[in-house]
């Protein structure tokens, strides 16, 4: 008896005397989401999905995204969602120059941007690029005290006291509690399936529709003209550039150099007044156009690059003699923009955001 | 079989008592962080301080970041990296960093930087004290601001309240610094005392006159990587 209490007390001074004390009890043997790569169309001209490392698409991670996405209690009135400024029936964008729908009443200094194909965009979001990646973007619109003005701990709270949101975080992040970035990760994962990809044009590319002559030669057009910037497949490079609308920029010290362009990221001076170069998919939807929204139709955006041109030391090589065109070539180049409009995606999304 | 049991348990006694001299295994770590302006504790909201330009000076926050600290005993040639180590630290909010337990070593070296690495730098969906929710993170040029000095000053020429507002950030103002370190023994709860120079943040190499500044709100460009330059040396020192 003596003995083994001894044996006991041996066995337990050695166990005890050396040992990390900060070794943690096993983990729970966790359920992990099955993670999924979506189909893609070879008119999307992009090798393959970037699936994020540290957030790949899960089913369970894209429905609780899209249920924020949608959600306007979120913000700190509890009236404005994401969609409220990104509209699905306008690929995502608001159709207004600069919102004023945000908590604060006042209007944003930027068009708000069609939200597609955003997985590509991996040279940076927002229209100068200072967002690396839509993970961090989306901590902007939420506490933009002119966006959804949200505390991000009020949301936290919001989310764990709700009937349905604890349940869904834990299918979508069984590892980690609801937090600020397992929202910013769940709103990344559904924005990033949002892929326009079945427009005509799409179509057409596949060998699965034809285009008419109008719209044929409004492709030459496209190609001659546009295709630079305007690269086929995304039909964006993804780069950003300035495009002559303004030949100096104001720079107030409260904007913190909003004016500048995406100068006021990378502080290049080739980068003053330059913006990303925005998709031409469902451009007929996106109206009005321009970082802020200044021209209403694309009439106007062909005025501006065939006589409004602001030359500078900054703008970019390409538009130093303008963008040419007859009325003809207009009719047709605009006839071939008509087959980047996605419908089907467009429709898709409605009835999804109905759901 | 009793015997057989004392000799199993003075067996275990010598091999569980770790080392020699019965120094433990491992020893707890703190970094007490004391801020200061003019040679005095710092208060926000108070009015007897001034900038080293001259100008009175009312602050109104005082936060920064430091990251990956690590301890060295550079006799020994042990070395100690503080793991998933980003620390928030301010007036009127964090001033403790507590390491918990480390390998023993009688540390002589700190190395830590102001700021966070590019890596982390790179993302803000991040937990602990990069938590976005730190109001720490930039919203529109993703990153996080290592240092945001804000406050007040009375400006030399115009005579007016005007406020100033530094959020220094961005890769080139990640800032190493490494310090000498006396008194800490191997097995010994160690505590670290450093001093937080505001001051310097307007001194060397690059003299600042708040007065005299094109902009009083700092955010970025030029004047910003010269703080960042400033606060490299003598803004974090060992007591």
């Amino acid at each position: 008896m003596k003995t083994s209490r001894l044996l006991v007390l041996a066995l337990v001074w050695s166990f005890w005397s050396c040992q990390d004390e900060n070794l943690l009890p096993e983990s729970p043997v966790e359920v992990v989401p099955e993670t999924f790569i979506p189909e893609l169309s070879s008119s999307l001209q992009v090798g393959d999905f970037p699936q994020p490392e540290r957030n790949p698409l899960s089913k369970e991670g894209v429905k609780l995204g899209k249920r924020l996405f949608f959600d306007p209690k979120l913000s700190a009135n509890g009236k404005i969602s994401c969609a409220s400024c990104h509209l699905p029936s306008k690929a995502f964008t608001d159709g207004v120059a600069l919102s004023k729908k945000g908590v604060s009443g006042n209007a944003l200094h930027r068009h708000s941007s069609p939200l597609f194909n955003l997985a590509w965009h991996t040279t940076g979001l927002f229209w100068d690029g200072g967002a690396n990646d839509l993970e961090s973007l989306n901590f902007g619109p939420l506490t933009h005290p002119d966006e959804m003005a949200a505390d991000l701990e009020e949301i936290v709270a919001y989310l764990i006291q709700d009937k349905t949101y604890p349940e869904l975080f834990a299918q979508a992040f069984p590892k980690n509690p609801i937090q600020s970035a397992t929202i910013s990760r769940a709103l990344s994962q559904y924005t990033r399936t949002l892929i326009s990809q079945t427009s005509k044009y799409d179509d057409w590319k596949r060998g699965e529709a034809t285009l008419n002559s109008l719209e044929l030669q409004g492709y030459q057009l496209y190609q001659n003209h546009c295709s630079s910037c305007h690269q086929e497949g995304l039909f964006t490079d993804l780069d950003y550039h300035n495009n002559g609308l303004d030949l100096i920029y104001p720079d107030p010290p409260a904007l913190e150099g909003l004016f500048l362009g995406r100068f006021r990221i990378s502080f290049d001076s080739l980068d003053l007044g330059a913006y990303k170069t925005p998709s031409l998919r469902n451009v007929t939807l996106t109206a009005p156009y321009m970082h802020d929204g200044r021209f209403e139709s694309l009439e106007e955006v062909l005025d501006h690059y065939q006589s409004g041109i602001q030359v500078n030391y900054s703008l970019a090589p390409q538009l130093k003699e303008g963008i040419n065109l007859s009325p003809d070539e207009r009719k047709a180049l605009l006839s071939f923009l008509k087959t980047l409009q996605d419908d089907a995606f467009v429709l898709s999304h409605i009835q999804d955001s109905e759901k | 079989m009793k015997n057989i049991a004392y000799l199993f348990l003075a067996f275990v006694l010598i091999f569980s008592s770790c080392s020699e001299e019965e120094i433990p295994a491992q020893m707890t770590v703190e970094l007490n962080f004391e801020n200061t302006l003019n040679g005095k504790p710092l208060q926000l909201n108070s009015e007897t301080f001034t900038l080293p330009s001259g100008e009175p000076f009312i602050a109104k926050k005082l936060k920064y970041y430091i990251s990956n600290v690590v301890l060295t005993d550079t006799q020994s040639g042990a070395i100690y990296n503080v793991p998933n180590s980003y620390h928030l630290l301010g007036e009127d909010f964090k001033s403790t960093v507590e390491l918990g337990m480390i390998p023993s070593a009688n540390y002589d070296q700190i190395t830590f930087s102001i700021g966070v690495d590019a890596e982390a730098n790179a993302k803000t969906d991040q937990t602990g004290d990069l938590d976005p929710n730190n109001d720490m993170a930039w919203n529109w040029n993703s990153g996080y601001k290592f240092v945001v000095l804000e406050g007040e000053f009375t400006h030399k020429t115009t005579g007016e309240r005007t406020g100033l507002v530094l959020h220094i950030g961005r890769n080139q103002n990640y800032k190493t610094v490494t310090q000498s370190l006396t008194g800490i023994r191997a097995g010994r709860a160690a505590q670290i005392q450093l001093k937080t120079v505001v001051d310097q943040l307007f001194l060397s190499p690059n003299a600042l006159n708040a007065s005299e500044l094109p902009s009083t709100t700092i955010m970025g460009g030029e004047l910003a990587d010269k703080i960042g330059e400033n606060y490299a040396n003598g803004f974090i020192t060992i007591e």
